[in-house]
């Protein structure tokens, strides 16, 4: 069996050290996770590994051999593989020719593209990461998961002994989950060894052989995974203890802020729910059961064909974001980059834009209302920026994820809907966030949030409805919220 | 998104509209007052030929001296009792190209010819040739293929006549500019080697300054504007067209300078104008009403049946200040 | 170093730098009268520029703009021809031009159409509908007082150009300080955040292309008076002159990002060369070269210093 070793890496950027010293250890055919917060370094580290970046110092040794990893034809050489977080995928081409792409040399001849090769290749991988999908049909027909497949498919395709994965399971749903780790587990087989980097530690108890922490660009320990206790692990990620990773609060119920009986959208065939008043609600589901679909038509961005809808006591329906926003409905979008922030926007110009008309005399923007404005709500949400003058891109998931939710909650919403809004930030931000939901609970405002983390939605929330193919099956809480039911739901199948 | 329409914007940049009433270099001796008089034909009863439809294809509408020809080639069909299909190419060969086929398409008589560009359209006139319709060309002419003939005024007589009234007017001595057409055009190289060999003659004119102001009038204003900063002292302007002719001397007038002397070359309307209440010195006119009108005689001697010469230079007219020319 | 980068000086550095060179090189460069004549020269393209840069914010393109232009030219020098009122021949150019802006907005908004393509059409429509109006031939004898508006000058500054500053002036206010200005950059920024955040992105698009339409209009205006003149092949290619002027001053083709400030610069710069390379007698063959390459230049030193 391969084994792989960074020793002493480090790693300055215009002067800021983001590496310093680190060591990590990858054996053949062992998976070991990576752990640390956003900015601790990991994906500077992977980054090393995979030709991406040079490190200012520090080796990089396989089977006793130093080698010199200067770009990423270096790793591939090397066998060298990486599954990024962010989709790297063509959207306008197909499957097959995505797998195509950095792989020209083994199904080109004279530089006609060998289809018949290509596409028979492309299916038995498919077949192997269990996606059924013809090769031809185009990546954004997929839904997120599935691309992530795709993803996992191309490193697949490339033969390689040593594979980085950086959050695979973010945007994959139970199932498909289940698949990547018997993925994972029949590559531990064939010797690979494996990196992999994701904030949900009941994965890494699953997959997991050794886990090395990373903290402020720096080494903190390697442990084995087994015997590893998970608060300790958190503490060393964090540097102070934590005692609860899901703080919930007792509920108080209200008045009934969000009604819906029977409300059909043209994605949602059937959906039945309440929120009141004082309580976070979970819309829980496997990936394309028609959560998303059905809260955006809620928050008028699509639009409720049949049923019954009544938001603060009123029946009614939205047609635009604008009639929602004035009634007193935020909506959290699920992907902060395309649809919560503009990256180029400075955190000021994020945070004001719903409520520009608040902050405006005849139509001019006070700037001075602006800034303070924007001021207080980064401290009362502690957002780490160096100015509120910062370009919204250049700040870490979980800032810019607390940007979003402040942006709206200085809104003074009555109801407030969340999708996925911890995804792909770290343990901190994370916690800081359920703090924040916690608090606007306990202000008599009610939740309504979407989650595909399951310990997440059932350590926060105080009930759950669960959907199944674009109707919702039904709710569950207090004693009955657990996995299996959670999953009989999610299934298509009733609570006994 | 952004690569795309990078890539448009460069493909669109290449389609500069490129105007100004070229001819090419024919350098036939035949001067101005050569084989055809202004008046029409003999053939103007001829009844094998009333009745009978020619094509038209100009390279451009969009341009008087084009319209002028149009409606040479009209009124003279008019009274000959021949139809006229017009076909109008918007200064793109492949338009036109297409224009000539579809006039091949429709058996006319004969076809008038106005090319976009001497290349390209050689291959039309080649088609044409193969479906035995005579063709004319009118101010410029194609390099292959072969043309019954070639009707255009002479762009190197065109410069050394404006030359003789910039040196006349100058009286032999002083400092001149001249503004050039669109860089590459076959007007512009002609009218300026005419030019330029002629004012050579007079050791006493200095060429002081030398730009292109793209055939277009804005353009040679702002040029003017400019060329006038550098050379305060300038006598005369020669303007390869009359468009920069009337943007060089908005230019003059802006700027309350007097005594400077402009001649022009095309014979447009407003330019004669100018020319009649003193403030252009000399125009050189073409005649682009006279090409349509030759143009259609000769077809009406070729659908007879009868030899027509290989060139026929339509006359350049001399405007000065009291010259009944009306211009086009 | 970092002043440079915050505030986007590097097309300003370019400007300063061709000015020193010019100053150098010619004598005449940097006199009262030829400062005017720069500015003067500038207007019509530096008018059509800050139109293209609303445009452009929103992530759009308006490749109509030079016909927008000559249509509403002609139709104006039409109507002082047949006597109607100087004034009332103005505003119906300038209503012809906001026509043209609202049919690409439209267009572009409502009919979810591409800008790059409907404006594609728009230019040939709008050239097309000068060319029946006027015949091909151009408008002449147009009233003394309305050539005023373009050789006339206030306090020895030439009105167009007091004109265009205005329009700068506030073309800058709106995109800076108001509200209207933030949703202009949130729309080209991120179109589906500015709808979550209850733009009425449509509304806004149709506007932006109004407000280009009626620049254009403005240049068309000020162009005829100059020249006396409307002619049908007016503004011919202008549009790539104003895209030109935006790109140089910095604003992003993506959209979102970007100034007025930089796009008078731009405009500037281009403005400059063309009057320095006459000043300077360049030769005609040389001129496009040396220009794409200033022009080159100008763009580096502007993606290096960001």
């Amino acid at each position: 069996m391969g084994k792989l070793m960074m020793r002493g890496i480090s790693k300055s950027f215009s002067g800021v050290r983001v590496l310093e010293e680190v060591e990590l250890i990858v054996e053949g055919g062992k998976v070991v996770a990576l752990l640390g917060e956003n900015g601790a370094g990991k994906s500077t580290l992977m980054k090393i590994l995979t030709g991406e970046y040079q490190a200012d110092a520090g080796e990089i040794v396989i089977d006793d051999q130093v080698v010199d990893i200067k770009n990423v034809d270096d790793a591939k050489k090397h066998q060298i593989g990486m599954i990024h977080q962010e989709l790297n995928l063509f959207p306008n081409l197909s499957i097959a020719e995505n797998f195509l792409i950095g792989n020209e040399a083994e199904y080109q001849q004279s530089g006609f593209i060998r289809s018949s090769k290509l596409n028979d290749k492309v299916k038995s991988i498919l077949q192997q990461v269990n996606l059924q999908r013809h090769p031809s049909e185009l990546v954004k027909n997929l839904g997120i998961g599935e691309q992530q497949l795709v993803e996992i498919g191309k490193a697949l395709l490339q033969d390689v002994k040593y594979l980085v994965m950086d959050e695979p399971t973010a945007a994959l749903t139970e199932s498909e989950t289940e698949r990547l780790f018997q993925i994972i587990e029949s590559l531990k087989k064939n010797g690979v060894g494996i990196v992999y980097i994701s904030h949900r530690m009941e994965e890494l108890y699953r997959i997991a052989d050794k886990v090395s922490v990373l903290r402020d660009g720096r080494f903190i320990a390697t442990r084995d995974m087994k015997t590893a206790d998970e608060n300790e692990l958190v503490s060393m990620m964090v540097g102070r203890t934590v005692d609860d990773r899901y703080p919930k609060t007792p509920s108080n119920p209200g008045q009934v802020l969000l009604k819906a009986v029977d409300v059909k959208t043209p994605k949602v065939k059937r959906a039945t729910l309440e929120v009141r008043a004082g309580e976070i609600v979970g819309l829980g589901g496997l990936m394309g059961a028609g959560r998303t679909e059905l809260v955006s038509a809620f928050a008028g961005v699509d639009r409720i064909v049949e049923g019954e809808f009544e938001f603060n006591g009123k029946r009614t329906r939205f047609k635009t974001p604008k009639q929602a926003i004035d009634s007193g409905l935020a909506f959290v979008t699920e992907d902060r980059k395309s649809q919560g922030l503009i990256l180029p926007f400075s955190v000021r110009e994020n945070m004001a834009l719903p409520t520009l008309g608040l902050r405006s005399r005849f139509g001019f923007i006070q700037s001075r209302q602006e800034r303070d404005f924007t001021s207080e709500v980064v401290n009362k949400m502690r957002i780490k920026v160096a100015s509120i003058d910062q370009p919204a891109g250049s700040l870490s998931g979980g800032n810019q994820q607390k940007i979003v939710i402040g942006k709206w909650m200085a809104q003074d919403p009555v109801l407030l809907i969340l999708d996925e809004p911890t995804r792909g930030i770290d343990v901190g931000a994370k916690q800081e966030i359920y703090e924040l939901m916690n608090a606007f609970k306990s202000q008599g405002r009610g939740i309504l949030m979407i989650s595909s983390d399951l310990p997440e939605l059932m350590g926060i929330c105080d009930r759950i409805y669960v959907m199944h193919e674009g109707e919702v099956m039904g709710e569950i809480k207090g004693e009955e919220m657990n996995n299996e039911n959670f999953m009989k739901l999610a299934t298509g199948r009733k609570l006994s | 998104m952004k690569t795309w329409k990078i890539a448009a914007l460069s493909t669109l940049a290449v389609g500069v509209l490129v105007s100004g009433c070229g001819t090419t270099g024919s350098t036939s001796s035949s001067n101005t007052a050569s084989n055809t008089s202004s008046t029409s034909g003999n053939a103007t009863t001829s009844s094998s030929a009333s009745g009978k439809t020619i094509g038209f294809a100009v390279s451009t509408l969009n341009n008087p001296f084009f319209v002028a020809m149009q409606n040479g080639v009209q009124s003279e069909a008019k009274k000959d009792g021949l139809k006229v299909t017009v076909e109008n190419g918007n200064n793109d060969a492949a338009t036109q190209l297409n224009q000539v086929q579809d006039l091949i398409q429709q058996h006319v008589s004969a076809i008038l010819l106005n090319p976009v560009d001497s290349n390209s359209l050689s291959s039309a006139v080649k088609l044409a040739n193969q479906a035995n319709i005579p063709v004319i060309t009118l101010d410029r002419s194609v390099n292959f293929g072969k043309v019954a003939t070639f009707i255009a005024s002479d762009s190197v007589e065109a410069g050394k006549e404006a030359a003789d009234q910039l040196i006349k007017a100058l009286g032999g001595k002083g400092q001149v500019v001249e503004l050039q057409g669109t860089i590459g055009a076959s007007s512009e190289i002609d009218r300026e080697k005419g030019f330029d060999q002629e004012i050579a003659t007079a050791p006493g004119i200095k060429v002081v300054a030398k730009q292109t102001a793209n055939f277009d009038r804005n353009t040679a204003l702002n040029v003017m504007q400019n060329i006038l900063q550098a050379h305060p002292d300038i006598n005369g302007v020669f303007a390869q067209n009359d468009e920069m002719a009337l943007g060089a001397l908005k230019a003059i007038q802006q700027s309350g300078k007097k005594g400077i002397d402009i001649v022009g070359i095309d014979g447009e309307q407003e330019a004669i104008t100018d020319v009649n209440n003193g403030l252009i010195y000399a125009d050189i006119a073409q005649q682009p009403t006279q090409e349509g009108i030759l143009g259609v005689d000769n077809a009406v001697k070729l659908i007879n049946g009868q030899s027509v010469p290989k060139t026929v230079s339509s006359p350049l007219q001399l405007v000065t200040k009291g010259s009944s020319f009306k211009g086009f | 170093m970092n002043v440079i980068k915050k505030y986007r000086l590097g097309p300003l550095i370019g400007l300063v730098l061709i000015f020193i060179v010019m100053s150098i090189l010619s004598n005449q460069f940097l006199t009262f009268s030829n400062l005017r004549n720069v500015a003067l020269q500038t207007t019509v393209n530096a008018l059509l520029g800050v139109g293209m840069t609303f445009v452009i914010l929103t992530s759009g393109i308006d490749l109509s703009v030079g016909s927008t232009l000559a249509l509403s030219a002609v139709i104006s020098s039409g109507l002082m021809v047949a006597h109607v009122n100087v004034f009332l021949a103005c505003i119906v150019g300038i209503v012809v031009g906001a026509a043209g802006g609202a049919l690409n907005g439209l267009l572009v908004s409502y009919g979810r159409l591409a800008p790059f393509i409907v404006t594609l059409g728009t230019q040939q429509l709008f050239r097309g509908l000068t060319e029946v109006y006027t015949h091909g031939m151009p408008i002449f004898n147009l009233p003394n007082s309305f050539s005023n508006l373009g050789t006339g000058l206030i306090a020895g500054i030439p009105i167009p150009v007091v004109i265009a500053a205005v329009v700068f002036i506030v073309g800058w206010i709106v995109l800076k300080k108001t509200v209207v200005g933030r949703k202009i950059y949130a729309l080209g920024g991120n179109e589906k955040v500015a709808q979550l955040a209850g733009v009425k992105v449509n509304r806004y698009l149709v506007w932006v292309y109004v407000v280009a339409g009626v620049l254009a209009a403005f240049a068309g205006l000020i162009l005829t008076s100059r020249l006396g003149t409307a002619e049908p092949t007016a503004g011919t290619g202008y549009e790539l002159d104003a895209i030109t002027a935006v790109v140089l001053g910095g604003t992003s083709l993506v959209g979102g990002e970007g100034s007025i400030i930089g796009t008078l610069v731009g405009a500037l710069i281009l403005g400059v060369i063309d009057n320095g390379l006459n000043l300077l007698n360049v030769n005609s063959f040389w001129q496009d070269a040396v220009k794409g390459l200033i022009i080159l230049v100008a763009i580096l030193l502007d993606r290096k210093k960001n």
